[in-house]
């Protein structure tokens, strides 16, 4: 936060999200901002990494297909990737939507390719979340963390390590603390 | 050089046996406290010290004892039991009577302790009808981090699911585990062949099962569990032979706790009693386990083995400590010796007040919600301590984050009242910080006022007028570049509605131990023996005694209880104080 961005750095739109002109969203029609979040310079989310897979559930509407979906208050910092995991499933290789709640706050240069994102987590620099990890509401995934493919993280957890594991837990004081709103207001452009 | 970020740690008073409240009551600066009064002081570097520092937001506050409580003095007791990996509830009689893991399907890697995904041996079914077809076994488990698989160890599952109760009969290798039925059935009938003679009436009526029966080995190798059970066995037939009249109070079992054996074992140590002489021609029959039948493990030729192996494959296939760790009733000396690792459970808890017993956080028993039922955390009741040079950044980064010994900085304290009634604040630190480089401290205003907390008036704030408190910043850091607003004493430096800043004029010490001699502390001499400046010894810290008061509406607490003296007009006083540390940064080393 040393440096003051120029003017103008981020496009923000009626919904109140923040993107910087310097991010990399691929696919955009395939991505939804619940609003009020921030995308920082150099953030890549893929949203053309769509499923392929076609699913046998007839009652699925054929809308605008989802690769990435966050909800509000969300904070991407500079440099950290959003891809859909893909697996090989029944002989079919297919990607599978992204999902990520509210206030989730996502580190410089952290690579995430999970299934599902809680609301309340706090994803630390360097981190790699692997695929179809699944992680639960107020988790907060320390520095340089890998979390392992398909891990499931239980709410109120602390995690590091590679790979991570649970570490400690989210005392009962701390979760006020992961509100992202006051994040989100300091954001000038 | 690692950055550092500033921190305030509260000492919980549990820990602490000697306040020196009487030292704030006189409302003095602190600067006129003299050094008679500095062994009082919290000396935040003293081993105990660890254990008693927190961070605001792991304290509790109960309502009843009017008290900090923190970790160390709350009481956890556990609401509901799950498993970590599948996240699906087990009830606590299910814990008691099948252990504290999770005997579904979830297991983490021996190796690198990531979890393990089953999946199929097979080739997955590709072409027409691929996506209906259903994959068929035989299953392993993956790991997904290291690429480890229970096929290493020879272990394959027939069904997808429930593999805990599957691999509870697999050995590695793949051979059956034999359940504690099987295994004394087994044995029995082993005996039986062995001596020859008959012991069917002890046996309970199973139908048998030809299972083709090993020659009998008096050196056979077993695992734990048999080991166990045949011991067992074997000590309890000692037993039964040793008493064979119920005289002493022995039953079949292992007879312990029955009050005839009490008196034999009490015999021993006061050496009195018929009991005695019975005993001590009794106790003569009593031998020890022979072979393995009987559950004695030589290891001598388990250690050959290893050394063989070890020749063989090399260190590389031994398994470490962490491995190890994991199974504490084996030695799995190498690498296929290893299992995986079922989940262990985790817990959600409440915490109760050791000290009266009421409850200071309860959380929604289900596992997916994440809301309290009851949540007393400090942080809605003590003020918060933020911390931050006073300077703006951009002057004095350009040399380097670390503080200059012997210049003095100013650093602004703020505290911000979560109550919504307005307090009085009483701040009292000792004019050198205590160990072996002393720095100087002035808190230029330590007694002032923070206002009352007021939730309308913050969302009001918050959605329109959030402009008008960013000016009002902006104008006295103006003020302050313009060099008009002076850091003075006795004056608040900056005040808004729920929270007051003040300076704290720090000269940070030097760490050489040359320098003048009347620089020197008394610890700084005594510790000349050792030239080197300890871990961390570089951090300044600062402590703090923060003293509270305030005038609650005693009707506000009528659902928590009792409260303190009552005085008229509803409004009673309320005080608190307490240790802080504040760790302003690291000091440069010259
Ligand atoms: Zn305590
Ligand atoms: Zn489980
Ligand atoms: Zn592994
Ligand atoms: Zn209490």
């Amino acid at each position: 936060m040393s440096k003051k961005p120029v003017k103008g750095e981020y496009i923000e739109t009626d919904t109140g999200n923040k993107v910087s002109r310097r991010s990399q969203i691929i696919g955009t029609t395939n991505i939804i901002l619940g609003g009020k979040t921030v995308i920082q310079a150099e953030v890549i989310i893929r949203g053309d990494l769509l499923r392929t897979y076609t699913s046998s559930n007839p009652g699925e509407k054929q809308g605008n297909p989802v690769a990435v979906a966050i909800g509000r208050y969300c904070f991407f910092s500079r440099g950290c990737e959003l891809r859909p995991p893909g697996k090989l499933y029944k002989g079919q290789f297919s990607h599978y939507p992204l999902k990520i709640a509210d206030h989730v706050f996502i580190g410089p240069g952290s690579i995430i390719e999970a299934a599902l994102i809680g609301s309340h987590v706090n994803i630390g620099a360097n981190c790699v979340v692997g695929k179809f990890a699944i992680i639960k509401d107020y988790v907060r995934i320390l520095d340089g963390t890998v979390v392992p493919p398909n891990m499931v993280i239980p709410s109120f957890s602390i995690v590091a390590g590679r790979p991570g594991r649970v570490v400690g837990e989210i005392a009962e004081g701390e979760v006020d603390g992961m509100d992202l709103r006051e994040v989100y207001r300091e954001v000038r452009n | 050089m690692t950055s550092f970020t500033p921190y305030t740690y509260f000492q919980c008073p549990c820990t602490e046996s000697s306040l020196p409240t009487h030292r704030l009551s006189d409302s003095s600066p602190p600067a006129e406290n003299e050094s008679s009064d500095d062994e009082r002081t919290f000396d935040p570097r003293a081993p105990r010290a660890n254990y008693s520092l927190y961070p605001l937001e792991h304290l509790f506050y109960c309502e009843d004892c009017h008290q900090i409580r923190c970790p160390r003095c709350v009481l956890d007791e556990i609401v509901t039991w799950y498993c970590p990996n599948c996240l699906f509830e087990v009830p606590s009689s299910t814990v008691k009577a099948e252990g504290n893991r999770c005997t579904r399907s979830c297991f983490q890697c021996p190796i690198c302790i990531a979890p393990l995904s089953v999946s199929s041996v097979e080739a997955p079914p590709s072409g027409l009808g691929a996506e209906i077809a259903t994959q068929s076994g035989p299953f392993v488990l993956n790991c997904g981090y290291c690429s480890w698989s229970s096929k290493e160890i020879g272990i394959q599952f027939e069904k997808p699911n429930g593999i805990f109760g599957q691999l509870a009969k697999v050995k590695n290798g793949g051979g059956p585990i034999l359940t504690a039925k099987e295994r004394r059935k087994d044995r029995e009938d082993r005996k039986r062949d062995f001596s020859g003679s008959s012991v069917s009436e002890i046996r309970e009526e199973t139908p048998e099962i030809d299972v083709p029966r090993e020659p009998l080995d008096p050196n056979e190798k077993l695992d734990a569990e048999s080991q166990f059970s045949n011991l067992r066995a074997f000590y309890q037939s000692q037993l039964a032979d040793a008493s064979p009249v119920s005289a002493l109070g022995f039953t079949g079992d292992y007879g312990y706790g029955s009050p005839g054996a009490l008196s034999r074992i009490m015999g021993l140590y006061t050496g009195s009693t018929a009991f005695d002489k019975k005993a001590k021609s009794k106790s003569g029959a009593m031998r020890e386990a022979r072979d393995a039948l009987e559950g004695l493990q030589i290891t001598p030729s388990s250690d050959e083995e290893a050394l063989v192996k070890l020749h063989a494959e090399g260190w590389h296939t031994t398994s470490s400590c962490s491995q190890r760790a994991e199974f504490p009733n084996s030695q799995a000396q190498f690498i296929d010796d290893l299992r995986p690792v079922a989940y262990l459970l985790r817990t959600k808890r409440s915490k109760r007040c050791k000290t009266c017993r009421h409850i200071l956080s309860k959380p929604e028993s289900k596992v997916q919600t994440t809301r309290f039922r009851i949540r007393l955390v400090a942080l809605n009741y003590i003020p918060s301590i933020s911390l931050k040079p006073l300077s703006p950044p951009t002057s004095s980064s350009s040399s380097s984050s670390l503080l200059q010994p012997m210049r003095p900085v100013q650093f602004l304290l703020t505290f911000k009242n979560p109550l919504f009634d307005s307090v009085k604040v009483t701040l009292a630190t000792p004019t050198k910080t205590p160990g072996r480089f002393a720095s100087k401290v002035t808190v230029l205003c330590p007694q002032f006022e923070v206002g009352a907390n007021t939730d309308a008036w913050e969302e009001a704030l918050r959605e329109n007028g959030s402009r008008s408190s960013t000016s009002e910043k902006r104008r006295t850091k103006a003020d302050f570049l313009e060099g008009q607003h002076q850091a003075e004493a006795g004056k608040v430096w900056e005040r808004g509605r729920n929270w007051v800043s003040v300076v704290v004029e720090v000269v940070p010490a030097s760490l050489s131990f040359q320098g003048p001699e009347f620089l020197k502390t008394e610890e700084r001499r005594q510790g000349e023996g050792d030239k080197e400046v300890r871990e961390d010894e570089d951090v300044l810290e600062i402590p703090v005694f923060v003293r509270v008061e305030w005038e609650a509406d005693s009707a506000h607490d009528e659902a928590g209880g009792l409260g303190a003296s009552k005085e008229k007009e509803g409004k009673e006083k309320r005080e608190l104080a307490y240790w802080c540390v504040l760790g302003v940064g690291r000091i440069a080393r010259d």
